[in-house]
């Protein structure tokens, strides 16, 4: 390799360049379209239920009107026009990796049920969104547990005191108590989206969720 | 993946902008030394008997793709978080010709401006003047000239996508370009040496 040291450093530099842009060729980089998946680290928030929130919590939340979390709708637009809990933002299951969440937000996310939900979250998990919870059981529990609850047939003081509470959370999202589920019964009808008149709601957040604001990149 | 660092909340919104200073003072700084701050220098460029601008610009473009290629490659950088500035090509078309016409008049470009003016140079100063009220009147006219701000939107584009060229052999082929560029400047050069050169002419 005598022909090494007669060679410029600009020479060499450019020979050093031309070798990793020839490697290159072989690089596997393929932006947006693979995550990795630390499946340990899934399974055991899994295991700790630190994967999900409860409807009730979540009716909290609202009621409370915390802001500090973005609550996304993953059904498509039609679904979510026809219904969908008071602050959810809507991003289709399809487009969750597009641009619309953040890192570094904190996201419940929730679909009819529990399974759209819990793909998604594994797929935000694995592209490194930390704080990403799935509604427990989704849209159909947060009908069956806020909405509409259930009276207790035979209830003791505290449940009966529970069920007053949730009674008053089901009026502030529109919804209204119901007797034990007899088979066949006719299915509620869900609620419009404004909230409840009848009880004052706390102030919530303009602009439905309102997460932390988008800085502006660029030069 | 633990970069890019401020997507991934490594630091906020205060750190990031120390850390944008501390980047800036950097750019500034190598600017500088690479002969930027005066605009002879930068002119030079034009009359094609001293490419350093292309050199260097090209070089760190090279340097830069190389990085975050071998970066995201090892599983160290999300590239799919990098911000992409979408195109707008009619309007970036219009945009570089006036930034061109201005690099030939002027002798500067917006960030060597402002490391000449910080060298002392009266020039740089005048032409970061002028610039700040460019952006000024812009902003005053924009109403007028909102169509065209936007004009030619296609989103956001990368080569590989556009092209259907696999990312890896995109990558050589810049790498390519910038070598045969850069052989091809260091030819042209030597044979503008030769001759009368205007521009120094005059000084």
């Amino acid at each position: 390799m005598r022909f090494i040291p007669k060679l410029t450093l600009n020479q060499k530099l450019g020979v050093f360049a031309l070798a990793l842009g020839a490697l290159a060729v072989f690089a596997n980089v393929a932006p947006g379209h693979t995550v990795k998946v630390n499946a340990k680290e899934l399974l055991t928030s899994v295991g700790r239920a630190e994967d999900h929130v409860t409807p009730a919590e979540l009716a909290a939340w609202i009621v409370e009107g915390r802001s500090d979390y973005r609550l996304i709708d993953i059904r498509d637009e039609k679904s979510f026009a026809e219904y969908h809990i008071p602050t959810a933002e809507n991003v289709p299951l399809a487009t969750v990796l597009d641009g619309a969440l953040g890192r570094t937000d904190k996201i419940v996310i929730y679909g009819d049920g529990g399974i759209h939900a819990a793909q998604a979250w594994m797929v935000l998990r694995g592209r490194g969104f930390a704080q990403v919870y799935t509604l427990l059981e989704g849209l159909d529990a947060w009908k069956d547990e806020v909405l509409f609850p259930v009276m207790p047939q035979t209830a003791s003081p505290e449940e009966q005191a529970r069920f007053e509470r949730a009674v008053q959370v089901a009026k502030f999202f529109g919804g209204q108590p119901r007797a034990a589920a007899a088979p066949g019964s006719e299915p509620m009808a869900l609620p419009t989206q404004a909230l409840a008149p009848a009880v004052t709601p706390p102030t919530l957040p303009a602009g439905a969720g309102g997460g932390p604001k988008k800085k502006r990149e660029g030069c | 993946m633990s970069a890019p660092f401020y997507k991934l909340g490594a630091f906020g919104d205060e750190a990031s902008l120390i850390v944008a200073f501390l980047i800036g003072i950097g750019f500034g700084f190598f600017l500088e030394r690479a002969g930027f701050g005066s605009a002879k220098k930068l002119v030079s460029q034009f009359y094609l008997n001293d490419l350093a601008v292309f050199k260097v610009m090209f070089t760190a473009i090279v340097t830069a793709m190389l990085g975050v290629t071998y970066l995201s490659w090892a599983g160290f950088l999300d590239l799919s978080l990098v911000y992409l500035v979408p195109t707008y090509w009619v309007a970036q078309v219009v945009g570089g010709l006036v930034l061109g016409v201005g690099f030939v008049v002027g002798g500067y470009c917006p960030g060597t401006s402002v490391a000449a003016t910080a060298t002392g140079r009266l020039d740089g100063l005048v032409f970061v003047v002028g610039f700040a009220a460019g952006t000024l009147g812009f902003a005053l006219v924009f109403p007028l000239v909102k169509g065209l701000y936007a004009a030619g939107d296609i989103g956001t584009r990368t080569l590989p996508e556009v092209l259907g060229i696999p990312y890896g052999i995109l990558v050589f082929g810049v790498v390519l370009m910038a070598v045969g560029g850069f052989m091809g400047a260091t030819w042209v050069e030597r044979k503008m040496a030769t001759r009368a050169v205007p521009a120094k002419a005059t000084e």
